[in-house]
């Protein structure tokens, strides 16, 4: 197995990409938070040491960010997988154009919100050799725009189609659509730090806020296979909720919570959200739906949109007080969900901790994470769920279908909710 | 230029009396009956959130006609201010002024606006400073160069000659004489005010996303191409709105410039 | 002429001041935006960020630094892109060039054509026509006027090619001057030119239509006042025909307030860039600025409007020698 520069991967370069990925802190590095240590006793073989149990620990290995590299010229462009690598890797620019990887293509240039290209890696030789010499990831950023390019055939796929658009492609012998209930989940986050989040970190206004929302509009907003899971668990993983069971809109019940709250008259909130599209959902238009059901029960919502990676950046370092986020499992096992719990990666974000979670979601927390029987485990989700439905920082607003739209003669298509589409299974038709 | 003024006058009164005229709120939405086409129900169609779109359209003019209006308006008084105090004191205060105003007219209108909108955050208010801050300084120019040309004439001398304070002379007799041409220039300039308010709008740094502002309509309806009723009314409305202007500044113009009105005939 | 390069001088370094002190406006703490979630809630690395930022300086000092790598040709880092802005500006502003003069090409060639159109047969249905042609270029907003012929043009008709540069599945050219169409020539890539040039002519129409009405309306006025003159009758006593009076004599001196604005125009094509390069996507600086704006990234917004404000600055001296040389009355006049 060779490295696109032509060297040979061994379990060292494994064993330095794990590390590095760990070291970096950066945002993933929370799925390494289970190794305790990755070591390689020889060139084919890598011993993964876990701290404590982990039932989902394979799931989260095919995460891209445990992608390996090549240790060799990672180094030589600055990186590092020493413990301090958070501050001495300098590869960060390198790798904004180059890859290092073993896949049949590999990175040929990086232009943030314009475009990625990538090439042919010639020293592939794990089957197949790639169809394409190059593939061109553009941003076209309005979904109208795609649809534009795409049936005049200037490009092949689609990736942001919405659900308006699905009508207008039928009846086109160019053009093949596909449909799927998407595993991303829409939600409202509430900090639970009364400095950031002001009312939103009462208790009962985020209860009131989820008896506000209008969920069956929300629905309608968003189109064919939109579904609405009960709670922060979408609908498709092990121990998920029916929609039967999540909470119904009651005007009554939220209003009351808000006067019990002390807000009576309801109180003026900020709603920051990124200002982007993703899978035909577009943030603008869901926060002036939230912004709309909200002032019903008398809670004024100020709209902030914000550029996707400032808002992204405010959002990862726990600045939103209310925010309009989704989240995309990062693997495919319903313990990625723990992270919505107190102390979790978007737990955190809503400055949800251990210091200010009560004791039961905190031993549920515990419990789940090292439980590894099927049935105890959906039972613990179940409890999971069901407390996120009374309490906590969050709203689950929809989980939105997703469409994409090809080219007839585009063969291999394929869907997968983690990489979405697999490109190097692609080609072309005659 | 009366075609200008009624269309105008018309628009004012679109905008004030919206509530009497459509049925439907602004901000009313209807999530069943979205991204309807035009109908006898919605004459302009809905839009995404199932709002009706000439509701949007008619309160639109609630905020980009005071926002192009005022700040041209406080761009002439603050510019005039200045540039007759600098032509009138002349010597250093008048070059420094010269030198200052040539650096903000160096950006480009909508890059100094969209930069200082961006600074100070999206607001109308905000995106209404920075159309202040773009525009004074042509005022100040215009202003300075009269208030030069106006010292030099008879009447002036003749009052410094009876004794009266330079306050007096200043704003009883060289003002007067400026304010035509810089009321012309503003007429002119209300249109292109619109227009870069409406463009900051669209930009994300004009009035909050719900708000029915016609830049902001714009910008929501790029997504819906099949829905062409989105963007192409608000669309039409600044466009109205800006020529009725230009036809009155053309007007006015023509009527304060006799040499104009001679060849234009 | 002497006075005016002298004076461009403080000019540029009066607009260095300006942006500087635009961008220390922001309100929100470009730290907490632009840090990471690790990073945040890291005393020592927020501490590394204000250093390297030089927020913790006094302003004047902060000022006096970023002068100082200005000179150097150090315009600092995108918080954003994670790249140095000179770097940034160098990599978008030849697609953004490309565009506006091609935009100015179309508007100073239709823009005087309608004028004299419009002068010569005054008052006839011809003279209405353009008369209100151009001012529905002056009065139109650009981005509007950008979608609505997209949708008329590429959807309906389907006669321009749609957004973007090229066609997505085109590779583009080896750079050299990073404009495409020119690249395209210079590597003999025919089909390359041919297409950039398709992508390039509908943006820059958009584009040039305020330009265009601009144009029209003061070649129209100023070739009526000059029509007027008695050179003119002296001309046509010499027994010149129709045509080589207005040819000849009239539109040679009706250019002269048509020049001066050419600069003004150049200025308003780069500004108008940011309202419609994110419609065409177009990846020049008026989209960069664009996203500057909005994420609050200080450096690349005051790299940007700089940026704009100088070739302004230039594209304006340039002018002026133009007039210089064109107008005998200037040149002999210039004694201030």
């Amino acid at each position: 197995m060779a490295f696109s520069n032509g060297s040979t991967l061994t379990a060292s370069d494994v064993v330095f990409s794990f590390n590095r990925m760990k070291n970096l802190k950066d945002n993933p590095a929370f799925l390494a938070d289970t190794i305790a240590s990755v070591e390689a006793p020889d060139d084919l073989t890598v011993v993964l040491t876990l701290a404590q149990p982990d039932p989902a620990i394979l799931a989260k290995l095919v995460y891209d960010a445990f992608s390996i590299t090549d240790a060799e010229e990672v180094m030589a462009q600055g990186g590092t997988d020493a413990a301090d690598a958070a501050e001495t890797d300098t590869a960060e620019p390198w790798f904004n154009d180059n890859s290092a990887g073993t896949g049949p293509y590999m990175v040929g240039s990086y232009e943030p919100t314009v475009q990625t290209i990538l090439v042919r890696n010639p020293n592939y030789n794990m089957g197949e050799p790639p169809y394409f010499d190059r593939i061109i990831l553009r941003n076209l950023p309005e979904a109208a725009q795609q649809k534009l390019a795409l049936e005049a055939g200037d490009i092949h796929i689609a990736m942001d189609v919405s659900a308006d658009q699905l009508p207008s492609f039928e009846g086109n012998p160019d053009i093949v659509t596909f449909s799927t209930q998407s595993d991303t989940l829409i939600f409202l986050l509430m900090n639970q730090n009364p400095d950031i989040g002001g009312p939103m970190s009462d208790k009962l206004v985020q209860k009131a806020v989820r008896y506000a929302l209008d969920y069956e509009g929300l629905r309608t907003l968003s189109g064919v296979g939109t579904n609405t899971p009960a709670a922060m668990v979408p609908l498709g993983f092990g121990g998920a909720l029916d929609s039967s069971e999540g909470i119904a809109r009651d005007l009554e019940v939220a209003r009351q919570l808000l006067a019990d709250a002390g807000y009576p008259d309801g109180f003026t909130v900020d709603l920051r959200y990124p200002d982007f599209t993703y899978i035909g959902t577009e943030f603008g238009v869901v926060a002036q739906k939230v912004q709309a059901d909200l002032a019903e029960v008398g809670i004024t919502v100020n709209l902030v949109p914000e550029e996707l990676q400032t808002s992204l950046d405010a959002y990862r370092a726990g600045q939103h007080g209310f925010g309009l986020w989704l989240w995309n499992p990062d693997y495919y096992d319903t313990l990625d969900y723990v992270e919505f719990l107190p102390a979790g990666v978007v737990g955190n974000r809503a400055n949800w901790t251990d210091d200010n979670a009560d004791a039961e979601i905190l031993a549920l927390r515990d419990q789940v994470k090292v439980e590894t029987d099927p049935d105890a485990r959906n039972e613990l989700f179940r409890e999971i769920q069901l407390y996120e439905m009374e309490s906590g920082p969050f709203a689950p607003l929809f989980q939105p279908g997703v469409h994409f739209a090809y080219r007839a003669n585009l063969t291999g298509f394929n869907y997968n909710g983690q990489w979405r589409v697999d490109l190097t299974l692609l080609g072309l038709a005659g | 230029m009366v075609v200008g003024l009624v269309v105008c006058l018309l628009w004012f009164l679109i905008s004030l009396a919206a509530p009497w005229i459509v049925p439907y709120g602004p901000l009313a939405q209807d999530v069943t009956n979205r991204l309807q086409p035009p109908s006898a129900e919605h004459v302009f169609g809905t839009d995404q959130l199932g709002r009706d779109v000439l509701a949007r359209v008619m309160y639109g003019g609630r905020i980009s006609l005071p926002a192009g209006v005022l700040a041209i308006v406080f761009a002439m008084v603050i510019g005039s201010a200045i540039g007759s105090v600098a032509g009138y004191l002349g010597g250093m205060w008048d070059e420094a002024l010269m030198r200052a105003t040539e650096v903000f007219m160096a950006f480009p209108t909508i890059i100094l606006a969209m930069a200082i909108a961006a600074a100070l955050g999206p607001s109308v208010l905000n995106a209404t400073l920075a159309m202040i801050v773009v525009w004074w300084p042509s005022y100040a120019r215009i202003v300075r160069s009269l208030v030069v040309s106006v010292k030099s004439n008879e009447y002036v001398e003749a009052a410094y000659a009876i004794g009266a304070s330079k306050r007096y002379i200043l704003t009883r007799t060289i003002l007067p004489n400026c304010i035509a041409p810089a009321v012309v220039m503003a007429t002119l300039d209300i249109g292109n005010a619109i227009l870069i308010f409406a463009g900051l709008s669209f930009l994300g740094l004009g009035p909050e996303p719900s708000a029915p502002e016609w830049g902001r309509m714009v910008s929501d309806g790029i997504d819906y191409f099949d829905q062409w009723w989105l963007s192409t009314f608000p669309g039409l409305a600044i466009f109205t709105v800006v020529m009725a202007f230009n036809f009155i500044g053309d007007g006015l113009r023509d009527l304060a410039d006799p040499r104009t009105r001679k060849s234009q005939r | 002429m002497l006075r005016r390069l002298v004076l461009a001088v403080p000019l540029i370094f009066g607009i260095s001041l300006v942006a500087f002190i635009i961008a220390n406006l922001v309100p929100a703490d470009p730290t907490a935006a632009n840090l990471g979630e690790r990073a945040a809630a890291d005393p020592e690395t927020v501490a590394a960020f204000r250093t390297r930022w030089g927020l913790d300086e006094p302003i004047h000092v902060q000022y006096v630094t970023y002068l100082g790598n200005l000179l150097r040709g150090d315009l600092g880092t995108s918080i954003r892109t994670r790249r140095p802005v000179a770097d940034d500006l160098g990599r978008y502003l030849p697609a953004t060039v490309e565009l506006a003069t091609a935009g100015i090409v179309i508007a100073l060639a239709a823009g005087v054509t309608f004028g004299l159109i419009s002068a010569v047969w005054r008052n006839r249905p011809i003279d209405f026509i353009v008369r209100i042609l151009s001012l529905i270029g002056v009065s139109a907003p650009v981005f509007w006027l950008a979608l609505v012929a997209l949708l008329v043009l590429y959807l309906r008709l389907r006669i321009v090619p749609g957004p973007g540069r090229l066609d997505a599945v085109l590779a583009p050219p080896p750079t050299v001057t990073g404009m495409y169409t020119i690249d395209s020539l210079l590597t003999g890539r025919w089909d390359l030119f041919r297409n950039a040039l398709h992508h390039l002519i509908l943006p820059a129409l958009v584009l040039g239509a305020y330009s265009t009405g601009l144009i029209a309306r003061i070649t129209r006025s100023s070739m009526l006042e000059v029509i007027s003159l008695e050179y003119m009758t002296t001309a046509r006593s010499k027994g010149l025909t129709e045509r080589q009076v207005t040819i000849r004599h009239g539109l040679r001196n009706a250019l002269l307030p048509v020049v001066t604005i050419i600069g003004l125009s150049y200025g308003h094509l780069l500004a108008g860039a940011v309202l419609t390069e994110t419609i065409f996507a177009w990846s020049g600086i008026g989209r960069y600025a664009y996203d500057a704006a909005r994420s609050l990234d200080f450096p690349a917004i005051m790299g940007v409007s700089m940026l704009v404000a100088i070739v302004f600055v230039v594209t304006n001296l340039i002018v002026d020698m133009l007039y210089f040389v064109l107008d005998p009355r200037v040149r002999t006049g210039e004694a201030r």
